[in-house]
């Protein structure tokens, strides 16, 4: 098995004549949090969806390169692409809980549908199990039959965080997770994050290179669709290889 | 200074609207009091027997008059279910179709097909009904049914001329899908992308994610539902062809009936003649006023609890 979760070669993603992602390689290796950053627009958020094939949804998207998860094309003509999202957990820039499902129910959702779980008890003790690791148990389990319009932006987001958890994918993929919700709700993701890594690979897009640095191991700068640089986040950081990604980091690209 | 300060605070949409809103309001009170007034007689002479008794004994001498609408109450709710159990598979499979698998072009075809059906004028909905679909219905569905099912108590009677509440219900259904699909297909598709992103990325295939987003669009069928009712319950003219026009309570959906709009229709012309058959029918339409009144308030009951609780 590959000691990458993930390795994209280059990789092109157009809309209809819009080229958005630019021929991009890219390694992301095991249990780490490996950040995609880039200004907003850059296409870091169209290369994420074609890692777990949500791109599909898109009728005007067209991918042509390949994305390996542990060693296997994604892509490939044998390939379901229910499969690879049932492996590949995501969570959004706005924090989507389904408002008609009840706490409880967002979390069965995917585990029922999937057969992921073999008896009522199984069920039960597994979405206690991901309440507990999102952090969020204690807040929510005396309200588990609930809406999550009683929870706030950052309980949401967690909650969302849970749903993921409990289907124990191989790699969680946040799309920007922090960009909607309350600088406190912010820190408790951003905790979460570090504590997950040692169980899952984690790729997080983000804007915000500050949360990058806080957060990831690696670290991967897009810019206009193409890929800028990528490599250890405290090499970057410290000694940016790229004038660009000098500029993005002290805030003085527009 | 002073005095234009003054005229300042006096804004010229609370003079413009005040009295709008009054009138709408009273005109519905308005409304509600002449309805009242001119059922009373009836329930003075009839009391509760109007609407539960099942007669319509109309003679040249007042003192043999005698009504019970009982089969028009009957026969309105009766087709009026049949016509949502008609409506809303359709409206939902249409929504769904419309917004998720059909080609823009095709999309749009369908789109201005539906809002043409709306603005039918109901006449045309109703000689169709007469000479199309009550024997069609007649010959492939009813005939059927009782040829293969009369061991259902419902069904052993063989069906004489098709005009029954079976087909009113049926057409009533086609009429208001227009209305209900609208309601509905508008809700499912401005579902925000984010919450279909979420149910395919859990690995939920189409049709589970589907499952999922109609879940989500529940409150529209339910005021789609409730705009469907009311306008299935209220609908005259094209019932009134195609529903046989007799005094029959029964559950055998292949027999004649009436319905309180058509009954109010057929009958208003009469009510001349006859004493007491006036203040009976504004009885009728009493009844109808309070069921559409009901309705909509516990439709917008349910919406308003369920709205609080999804928020976002």
């Amino acid at each position: 098995m590959s000691k990458y979760a993930i390795e994209v070669e280059n990789l092109n993603i157009y809309y209809g004549n819009n080229h958005v992602i630019k021929g991009i390689n890219l390694k992301i290796p095991q249990k780490t949090v490996f950040a995609i950053m880039g200004p907003s627009g850059c296409g870091k958020s169209t290369m994420l969806r074609s890692f777990n094939r949500l791109l599909d949804l898109n009728k005007n998207a067209r991918v042509t390169g390949s994305v390996r998860l542990f060693g296997r094309d994604i892509y490939a003509g044998d390939i379901d692409s229910v499969e690879v999202r049932r492996e590949v957990g995501m969570v959004f820039q706005y924090p989507n809980p389904f408002p008609h499902l009840s706490i409880y129910d967002n979390i069965a959702l995917g585990l029922k549908m999937n057969k992921l779980v073999k008896s009522a008890e199984e069920l039960e003790g597994r979405i206690e199990w991901a309440l507990k690791k999102a952090g969020l148990w204690e807040e929510v389990k005396h309200r588990l039959n609930d809406y999550p319009s009683g929870l706030s932006g950052g309980q949401r987001q967690r909650l969302v965080i849970a749903r993921v958890i409990a289907m124990k994918p191989k790699v969680i993929m946040m799309d920007e997770p922090t960009a909607n919700i309350d600088p406190v709700g912010s820190k408790k993701v951003e905790d979460l994050i570090f504590e997950l890594k040692k169980d899952y690979t984690i790729v997080l897009v983000t804007h915000n290179p500050a949360q990058a640095a806080r957060v990831s191991d690696y670290v991967a700068f897009i810019y206009l669709g193409e890929l800028v640089e990528t490599g250890e986040t405290g090499k970057i950081f410290t000694a940016p290889g790229s004038k660009l990604t000098e500029k993005y980091l002290t805030g003085k690209l527009v | 200074m002073r005095t234009l300060k003054k005229f300042a605070k006096f804004d010229r949409f609370d003079f413009l609207t005040y009295p709008a809103v009054l009138f709408v309001f009273l005109l519905f009170t308005w409304m509600l009091v002449v309805y009242v007034t001119n059922s009373i007689p009836a329930f003075q002479r009839e009391g509760w027997n109007v609407y539960f008794t099942n007669v319509w004994n109309a003679s040249e001498c007042p003192d043999k008059e005698y009504y019970g609408i009982l089969a028009a109450i009957w026969g309105s709710l009766y087709t009026s279910i049949i016509a949502l159990l008609v409506a809303l598979p359709l409206s939902i499979s249409y929504s769904i179709f419309v917004v998720d698998y059909a080609p823009k072009r095709l999309r749009g075809i369908l789109e201005i097909t539906s809002d043409i059906m709306a603005g039918l004028p109901t006449i045309i909905y109703g000689i169709w009904g007469a000479f199309f679909l009550v024997p069609f219905l007649k010959e492939w569905v009813m005939m059927p049914v009782y040829d293969y099912l009369s061991f259902i108590p419902i069904f052993s009677q063989k069906p004489v001329s098709g005009f029954s509440f079976f087909s009113a219900g049926v057409l009533l259904g086609i009429m208001i899908t227009p209305f209900v699909s609208a309601v509905v297909r508008e809700a499912y598709a401005t579902i925000p992308h984010t919450y279909r992103e979420a149910a395919y990325s859990l690995g939920l295939t189409r049709y589970e994610a589907t499952k999922i987003l109609v879940g989500y669009v529940k409150p529209a069928m339910i005021s789609g539902t409730i705009l469907g009712f009311g306008r299935a319950i209220g609908e005259t003219v094209a019932v009134s062809l195609v529903v046989g026009n007799a005094f029959n309570v029964s559950a055998d959906p292949f027999s004649p009936g009436y319905t309180i709009s058509s009954l109010i229709a057929t009958q208003y012309g009469n009510s001349f003649i006859y004493t007491h058959m006036t203040s009976v029918l504004y009885a009728a339409g009493l009844f109808l006023f309070l069921v559409g009144l009901v309705i909509t308030l516990l439709g917008m009951y349910v919406l308003r609890r369920w709205k609080k609780n999804v928020s976002i």
